[in-house]
């Protein structure tokens, strides 16, 4: 047993007050009496037959001094070491990621139920030395407190944590810890998790870790993915696919699709352990359609967040190509794929946006387009990097795993045109203007693109014309790559179910504030950028979330989980750090010190009680 | 109108109950004076009592001679002999008397004592005990005429002495003459030695009625915590603690205290009483006295 607050023993020097006051106090209260006769006889009497008399005539000094004691002794904080070595700061990383939402069984608690217990029991029990700082991490981590042992702090930050309906990162809290170390020393990390991450992390571990894992869940499906593609008839195809954890047994449930609230369509499902059923419906694709995959199982489901997915369908139409007449090779190839309105054409006015604009002058950079493609020159933000030359060269490499470069072979093509990088620029200057470089020149880049919020950009270095790419068959896979894309980009060719983290970028109206709320409460404020990018809006809840301007006009985005892994609930014994250290997994609760000030302040309180009573029992009894 | 009081201690009413009643006295204790009390060994009155034998040395003229012509024997008529009685009341008048009105009930049943007794015409005198030297005295007197100097010298007996009651009743003895009837009314809280009281008393011709008053507080005490006890004659201090749970070891010494006096009165021939002072006048005289058979 150690004492935590040895400096609290000074209290004992309140022995002498007590003492002191005591004989002070002793004056007792005269009472006349008409003869003493008997009385001395009672107390001659008493002092022969009471042994213990002398010890009864100080009781009272006796119980005060009993009770000082007990108090000294409780604002000593004493310990009952657990022989655990004791932490001077812990902190606490708990995981808060969808699973954790899963209960044990029907009407019973969530993981992170049971982890706040656990934590919460931690708190009541920190001895006075010891500091804890609470973490909680889903997909990114945040602290809650800082190293503190305020137990109203601790509880209080406990008790408004929620769950978010996101994959968790044991490696960004892992990581948030090792910040903290820099700040304030410490060898050990207690993380309370259900063991919903990889087995393996690539981190490298500087502390300790104490890796509390839950008790699992119950069994629990629900839909881990969700997307639409256009079918050739015109049509979406939609698709789900379901899932379900390790300990779950075969079950069944509904599986029903929902238009604007109202099921157009409804198919039964049996699922069982280990399968990943999928599912197909068909929606018209004449006008835009706001869906809802709704799977309601009938047997208990311990993650509820799991069971709804959403899905905004653009009305299928036409791409809207600018190709400008001289570049008549991409006309040619464009040609030949379907579901295109080619600009210009005779007699056909210029639609305001495309969704492709091939450009070979710097005016058409200036056109509004999903994708844009420049041939043969170098757009201002690239011309003090990147300077075209008139000469040989040859594709050096490209980036084959890029999906606008797919199936596209670029070997033996030759180019008149010799694209320089500038004296002394390297890759990272591209890099910071936020170009990728997707194909290698001999001197310099020969294809780069960028991302705009859902605009690609791709700039092709050199003249197609002047390179023997056309007549390659790489041309027309480049040309149906760059439509895929635009189509990707206008979300006409294949929509998936939003996750769950962060909404998707959505275009609105310019340089506006709205308004965004969500399920449980969520609000939030977010103004559109000049360009009427409204991108970076937390989604931390699955669930519909309405973006409104004030109007009567607003836009209703969903974001679902739509992760095997949380879905899944799989858990993980153990966790292998990078320098092959295993952690294994511990059910048991933490042994922490027990401290002893409260049965001491409590016996106090006994004792008080005991010597109230003693010194009134006759009046009480005869009350 | 209603007749003037004739004392603060009783109602005119009482007095009149009082004209009804006399002591009891079980022993004949009586003095050569003429009074209305019959002597023991007879007297020389008209009113025949028994016959006895003749013993040489008696008044031939009390010789019935119509029983010595039949039966050819002398015998003796006797006569009743009615002789004064003297009835010494005591008063303690020390200072624990004060307490709880012991004292006040002491002074009301000593007049009504001496009321009954001065209207059977006793011989009555009235002490009170209020120091170790000579005690104030009401110098014995008979007759309704006395009752006024008896009630006032009553009314104006004051406690707060300091004698215990042995050594009260020892002053008293060195005044009093003369057989009859000692009514003792104390607390008899005293330390000293009551027997060799009792005993001089007893020696001295009288019949004790010894009366213990003790007030409900002595009786039946309700006492808690640490207290430092005083005693009202002697002024010394005494400390108790826990005090409650002396109670019982109280209660036993008193009902042994009240046992020894008891006993000590009765192996004297004398009687023993003990009342509280929460008891009114009226039912601790007209009720108790009468009962236990002082009055009649």
């Amino acid at each position: 047993m150690t004492f935590t607050a040895l400096s609290s023993a000074w209290l004992a020097a309140l022995l002498v007050p007590l003492v002191a006051f005591y004989f002070l106090k002793l004056k007792r209260p005269r009472h006349d009496v008409s003869s003493l006769v008997l009385w001395r006889q009672v107390i001659a009497d008493q002092r022969v037959n009471s042994p213990f008399q002398k010890f009864k005539r100080n009781l009272l000094l006796l119980l005060q001094i009993l009770l000082l004691a007990l108090l000294v002794l409780a604002a000593m904080q004493p310990l009952l070491r657990s022989g655990a070595v004791q932490a001077e700061r812990l902190p606490i990383l708990i995981d808060v990621s969808a699973s954790m939402a899963a209960l044990d069984k029907a009407g019973g608690v969530s993981r992170l139920d049971a982890a706040k217990a656990r934590v919460r029991e931690l708190i009541a029990k920190l001895p006075s030395d010891q500091q804890l700082c609470l973490i909680a991490y889903s997909k990114t981590a945040r602290r809650l407190t800082g190293f503190t042992n305020n137990q109203a702090e601790l509880r209080d930050a406990l008790a408004a944590l929620e769950v978010e309906d996101v994959a968790g990162d044991l490696e960004e809290a892992l990581r948030t810890a090792q910040a903290l170390a820099r700040s304030a020393a410490f060898d050990k990390v207690l993380l309370y998790s259900d063991g919903n991450f990889p087995a393996q992390t690539n981190f490298e571990l500087s502390y300790r870790i104490d890796f509390q894992k839950l008790e699992p869940a119950g069994p629990n499906f629900g839909i881990t993915a969700c997307n639409a593609r256009r079918g050739i008839s015109g049509q979406w195809d939609v698709f789900v696919q379901l899932g379900g954890s390790a300990r779950a047994e075969s079950t069944s449930g509904t599986v029903e699709l929902l238009q604007e609230g109202a099921a157009i369509a409804s198919e039964n499902v049996t699922l069982v352990s280990g399968a990943t059923p999928r599912l197909v419906f068909k929606v018209g694709g004449e006008k835009p359609a706001s869906l809802e995959v709704r799977f309601t199982p009938r047997a208990f489901d311990s993650l509820a967040a799991d069971n709804r997915a959403w899905l905004a369908l653009p009305a299928v139409r036409p791409l809207a190509v600018y190709v400008p007449p001289a570049l008549a090779s991409y006309r040619h190839a464009l040609d030949a794929m379907d579901g295109l309105d080619v600009f210009p054409r005779d007699n056909s006015a210029l639609p305001a946006s495309f969704d492709i604009v091939f450009a070979n002058t710097e005016a058409d950079l200036a056109r509004p387009a999903r994708v844009l493609c420049s041939v043969g020159f170098v757009p201002p933000d690239l011309q003090k990097l990147v300077t075209i030359e008139s000469g040989s060269a040859s594709v050096i490499d490209w980036r084959r795993d890029s999906p606008l470069l797919q199936h596209v072979t670029m070997t033996d093509v030759v180019l008149m045109d010799d694209p320089h990088q500038a004296a002394g620029v390297d890759e990272s200057a591209l890099a910071n203007l936020g170009y990728e470089v997707l194909a290698h020149g001999p001197r310099g880049p020969l294809v780069v693109a960028r991302t705009e919020g859902e605009n690609l950009r791709v700039h092709l270095l050199f003249h197609t014309d002047r390179s023997t790419l056309p007549y390659r068959v790489a041309f027309p896979i480049f040309i149906s790559n760059l439509v895929n894309a635009s189509l990707r980009q206008s979300h006409l060719g294949e929509v998936e179910a939003a996750p769950t983290g962060v909404l998707p970028a959505l275009t609105l109206a310019p340089s506006r504030s709205y308004r965004i709320a969500g399920p449980v409460g969520f609000s939030r404020e977010a103004s559109s950028d000049e360009r009427g990018q409204l991108a970076g809006v937390p989604a931390p809840k699955a669930g519909e979330y309405t973006i409104s301007d004030g109007s009567p006009t607003a836009v209703s985005v969903g974001a679902s989980i739509l992760s095997v892994k949380e879905t899944s609930l799989a858990s993980v014994e153990q966790i292998e750090f990078n320098d092959r250290l295993k952690v294994a997994a511990s059910t048991a609760p933490v042994s922490t010190d027990r401290p002893l000030w409260w049965p001491l302040a409590f016996a106090g309180f006994g004792v008080l009680l005991v010597e109230w009573w003693f010194f009134n029992r006759r009046s009480l009894l005869t009350r | 109108m209603s007749a003037p009081q004739l004392t603060t201690l009783l109602t005119n009413r009482d007095l009149d109950r009082l004209a009804r009643l006399r002591i009891n006295a079980a022993r004949r204790l009586t003095n050569r004076s003429r009074g209305e009390h019959l002597a023991a060994k007879g007297g020389t009155s008209t009113e025949f009592c028994d016959y006895r034998d003749y013993a040489p040395g008696d008044d031939m003229r009390f010789v019935d001679w119509n029983i010595f012509s039949r039966l050819n024997r002398p015998y003796v008529k006797q006569f009743h002999h009615e002789e004064e009685m003297h009835v010494a009341i005591l008063v303690d008048a020390s200072n624990s008397m004060l307490f709880e009105g012991k004292f006040a009930l002491a002074r009301q049943l000593a007049t009504a004592l001496a009321v009954v007794g001065l209207r059977n015409q006793e011989k009555v005198s009235v002490y009170a005990l209020w120091s170790a030297g000579a005690a104030a005295r009401l110098a014995p007197c008979t007759g309704r005429a006395s009752q006024a100097k008896t009630l006032r010298f009553i009314e104006q007996i004051e406690s707060g002495g300091d004698a215990p009651i042995e050594q009260g009743i020892e002053s008293f003895l060195r005044q009093h003459s003369g057989r009859g009837v000692v009514v003792v009314l104390s607390d008899f809280l005293t330390g000293g030695d009551l027997k060799r009281t009792f005993s001089l008393l007893h020696g001295s011709g009288l019949e004790v009625f010894a009366l213990q008053i003790l007030g409900p507080g002595e009786i039946d005490p309700e006492l808690s915590g640490d207290l430092r006890f005083c005693d009202s004659e002697t002024a010394a201090h005494l400390d108790v603690s826990s005090a409650a749970d002396l109670l019982a070891i109280y209660q036993e010494y008193r009902a042994a205290h009240q046992q020894m006096i008891e006993t000590l009165a009765q192996q004297r021939s004398g009687r023993f009483l003990s009342v509280s002072a929460a008891e009114p006048f009226e039912r601790v005289f007209f009720d108790l006295l009468r009962r236990k058979g002082w009055v009649v």
